[in-house]
């Protein structure tokens, strides 16, 4: 009750995504004074864009009720078209970043369309089909992709300035805390409710007057635009791409992410985000014996996403909560024995 | 008077060979209060729904008269184009969006009255913002007149079920309906909550200037509350009045009692 | 003429190894009533086991397979009791990200166990065939043999033995079954067992042609899941013929128009089948009362 209470007052968090955001790019300076270490800041590059397709994700999923079994294929897309625009085309960094979200937010709409027809379990079966379809294409079209010999690309251009790597980084952690605005926006306008009310009750919804064919479209077309967003920073930071980065597996360390940061939480994907993909690598294989098995890291994921599901589904983010409310307790016992 | 606010003509609706809904006919006036009742499989519910499109009528008219005094035939409309004509219902079993608050709830039932663009809600530009205000004012003031404004900003999971259905009626006030059909109000009350919602029925009518269509089976529920009452059974009509000729009516005692056989 | 029965026969083949994993797939959704997206990556996990006891001890393949197929019980009864249990009161989408959980899990216990080095699996039977003009391997008769065989006899169990009639129970209504007595529990924790027992089949028959690996059951799971939702989740008739249906499509579009595209092609056509009938092609079409 409490926790529910908690999170209508919070509203309006913006000033902690902004203070989040400068936060988070102190990270490079890090680097600089040989705390971080090179290789593990982009690692949390990753995360950051992780994050990013994570809570495209969680508008589908924990608003919409909808599943993706695809969404590695969207971010894999994002990449190769910005590679594509920015490389073959000589185009600059926003102008390719703006037409890529263009399109996968189009193509997101022709699986949302599919999913006015097919629900629930098909649904996630027919976004995998399509994510096969496109991991296909990516293999094949040698001219986009350049198959498994890979595609590249450079840190982003505006004009005639090339970033660095440490200001791409900055970039990315702007990028998040954009998303993370737009996310909540969405999450609470008209367009969120009808997300929600299209999850939790269809007749309802349609009785309300709510268009569920459009609202299906518009929650896939916007997840797959955050996914194509996420696959072309990511492209940008790395500059390097081939089709195994965008697997099954991807897409479902992606859905992982989402349960276990907490469906409908914008901070709860920037946790799952970074409990899915950052823990492992960057916490796990640094502690002593546990750090050299093979494969730990994919049983911690595994088994956190299991224990989530079954006994804590509304998510780690709220955590937190529980444990203010367990401290809450104990203090009142406490106070009333004195 | 003038044409009537609602006129069901000849609705029929078959799955397989059974008539749930069979040449049902019967019209209500401009802010009355009218119930459907029947015992229970009666086709009561079959009716509503196709009454507001969930279901397609095999055959017949459903002539409704708009907030524009236009006389249409809803057969065949979208379920979100009939609201904005000025329709709304509500559902047997309660169907609240638990994942978010009472006043969200209601701001659902406003969807239609949203009018910006996505691109506008992301910026959160003056327009949307306004436009929000608005109807979160409106969803206030119905919240206010139903006496729940207290829980606008609690999660809609937890009412207890009286409240939900009250929160089920503020929601379809949101759009300043012409009608407003009830699927059985009163199931799962207890005689207080009952009386409770046989004024707020009263009071929504008045207050809000709309008709009432209520589907109900609780005899007593319907005749303390309805002016003109039209009684089927398996699906035919098989009296229309006032309540107390609805009480007296043979058919109507044998389809609710059963026939007596000596 | 010798084209198309070999292209027959290869779709049997194939066929036979999707409809064994389809099969674990569709088990499984009726009883437990989630889809099992791990049935690959046990399948994959029992063919290590089996190829590791292989090259361990030296026996044969046949030994070598009934050792795969004892630890594909085992393992299959160990996550039914372990996890699978403890999620009967769940929601089915919490039911699947549990599934999802293992495939993560057993993406991690393979390499721990085995390394991360491919193993090799040998064929259940050397030499070729020569049948209406193709030729056909004899590891190829025996997998054919193999599929229809156990599709056959699973048919037989389901529908005319009490235990095939608890499943059936299960399935249509578990709460019902339970309360008339049929032990639910024991009848999920055997549809895994056999389910893995399936899989870990199916991924030993491919292993002679892929290598044990990590990644060798992927587009099997894949297309076993597509193979389900195109037979229909009412049936378990539906998938399996779904499964020979796929892989004979395959085949011929592999052959005639395109072998780089044949999968896509495959996809396609499901989805477009889904689209004209969303609930498969044996499926039925539910209606939520309100």
């Amino acid at each position: 009750m409490r926790k529910l209470l908690d999170r209508y007052k919070r509203s309006r968090p913006y000033s902690d995504y902004l203070v989040f955001g400068i936060l988070l790019a102190c990270a490079p300076l890090l680097v600089e004074l040989g705390v971080l270490r090179f290789f593990q800041l982009t690692l949390i590059a990753g995360v950051i864009v992780y994050a990013i397709v994570t809570l495209g994700l969680n508008l589908l999923m924990g608003y919409g009720g909808l599943f993706s079994l695809g969404t590695a294929a969207f971010m894999g897309l994002g990449a190769y078209f910005t590679a594509f625009f920015t490389g073959n085309l000589s185009w600059g960094f926003l102008p390719s970043i703006i037409v890529t979200v263009a399109i996968t937010a189009i193509l997101g709409m022709v699986v949302g369309l599919l999913a006015s027809r097919v629900e629930g379990f098909f649904l996630a079966m027919a976004t995998l089909a399509v994510a096969e379809i496109l991991r296909q294409v990516f293999i094949e079209w040698t001219w986009f992709t350049n198959s498994f010999v890979g595609a590249r690309a450079d840190f982003p251009t505006f004009f005639s300035f090339t970033m660095n790597r440490n200001q791409t980084f900055v970039l990315l952690v702007v990028f998040l805390v954009i998303a993370m605005f737009v996310t909540h926006s969405i999450a609470n306008s008209y367009t969120g409710r009808a997300l929600s009310a299209m999850r939790g009750s269809e007749a309802a919804a349609a009785a309300m007057g709510i268009n569920i064919f459009k609202y299906r479209i518009v929650a896939f077309s916007i997840s797959t635009a955050y996914a194509g967003l996420g696959g072309a920073l990511l492209m940008h930071f790395i500059r390097f791409t081939e089709p195994n980065a965008w697997i099954f597996t991807l897409s479902l360390m992606l859905f992982a992410a989402v349960v276990i940061g907490g469906v409908r939480s914008v901070s709860g994907s920037v946790l799952g985000a970074f409990v899915v993909f950052g823990v492992p690598p960057l916490i796990l294989q640094n502690l002593p014996v546990i750090g050299d098995v093979n494969g730990l890291a994919f049983i911690f994921t595994g088994v956190l996403i299991i224990i989530v599901a079954m006994y804590y589904p509304a998510g780690l983010v709220y955590v937190w909560h529980d444990l203010k409310k367990l401290v809450y307790k104990a203090r009142a016992k406490w106070g009333r024995k004195v | 008077m003038s044409t009537p606010l609602l006129k069901v003509e000849n609705l029929s609706i078959a799955f397989g060979g059974l008539k749930a809904v069979d040449q049902l006919s019967f019209e209500m006036n401009e802010g009355e209060i009218y119930g459907i009742i029947g015992p229970n499989g009666a086709g009561k519910t079959t009716a509503f729904n196709c009454i507001t499109q969930f279901y397609k009528p095999d055959a017949g008219q459903v002539l409704f008269k708009t907030k524009e005094d236009n006389v249409v035939n809803l057969v065949g409309k979208k379920a979100h184009h009939i609201i904005e004509l000025g329709l709304v219902r509500t559902f047997q079993n309660v169907e609240l969006i638990v994942s978010l608050s009472v006043i969200e709830n209601l701001l659902v039932g406003a969807h239609t009255a949203f009018k910006t663009s996505l691109f506008s809600q992301i910026l959160k530009l003056p327009k949307a913002r306004r436009e929000e205000r608005a109807l979160r004012d409106r969803a206030e003031a119905v919240l206010a007149d139903l006496g729940l404004l207290h829980l606008k900003d609690m999660p809609a999971l937890m009412q207890p079920y009286g409240i939900q259905k009250r929160i089920e009626l503020g929601r379809t006030l949101m759009l300043d309906p012409k009608l407003i059909i009830l699927d059985e109000p009163a199931a799962g009350l207890n005689d207080v909550e009952t009386a409770a919602l046989v004024q707020t029925v009263k009071d929504i009518s008045t207050r809000y200037k709309c008709g009432i269509l209520l589907i109900e089976h609780d005899m007593n529920f319907v005749s303390s509350i309805c002016e003109r009452i039209c009684a089927i059974s398996f699906g035919k009509m098989i009296a229309i009045g006032t309540p107390d000729e609805i009480k007296a009516h043979p058919a109507v005692q044998e389809a609710y009692l059963g026939k007596d056989d000596e | 003429m010798n084209i198309f029965v070999q292209i027959l026969f290869n779709s049997l083949e194939t066929g036979g190894i999707l409809a064994l994993a389809t099969m674990g797939i569709i088990l499984i959704f009726r009883t437990s009533k989630a889809f099992n997206y791990a049935q690959g990556v046990i399948s994959m996990f029992c063919a290590f086991i089996a190829a590791w006891f292989m090259s361990e001890t030296g026996f044969n393949v046949f030994v070598s397979t009934l050792a795969g197929v004892v630890g594909a019980v085992s393992v299959g009864i160990l996550i039914d009791r372990v996890v699978i249990k403890r999620t009967i009161k769940l929601h089915s989408v919490s039911k699947q990200i549990v599934t999802l959980g293992l495939v993560i899990v057993f993406l991690g216990l393979a390499p721990m166990f085995f390394g991360n080095i491919p193993l090799t699996y040998g064929r259940f039977a050397q030499g070729t065939q020569t049948i209406m003009d193709a030729t056909i391997t004899n590891s190829a008769l025996v997998n054919i043999f193999i599929g229809v065989a156990l599709m056959a006899a699973l048919f037989f169990i389901i529908q005319k033995t009490k235990w095939g009639l608890a499943v059936r129970a299960t399935a249509s209504n578990d709460t019902v079954a339970r309360m008339m007595g049929i032990p639910t529990s024991i009848v999920t924790m055997g549809a895994w067992a056999v389910a893995a027992a399936l899989g870990s089949l199916a991924a030993m028959m491919v292993a002679p042609t892929t290598t044990v690996n990590f990644m060798m059951m992927d587009s099997i799971q894949i297309t076993a899941l597509l193979a389900c939702v195109l037979g229909g989740l009412g049936t378990f008739f539906g998938p399996v013929f779904a499964a020979y249906l796929i892989a004979l499509a395959r085949n011929l579009i592999s052959f005639y128009i395109s072998s780089v595209w044949a999968d896509a092609i495959v996809y396609l056509s499901i989805l477009g089948i889904l689209l004209i009938n969303p609930n498969g092609i044996f499926g039925k079409k539910l209606v939520k009362k309100v």
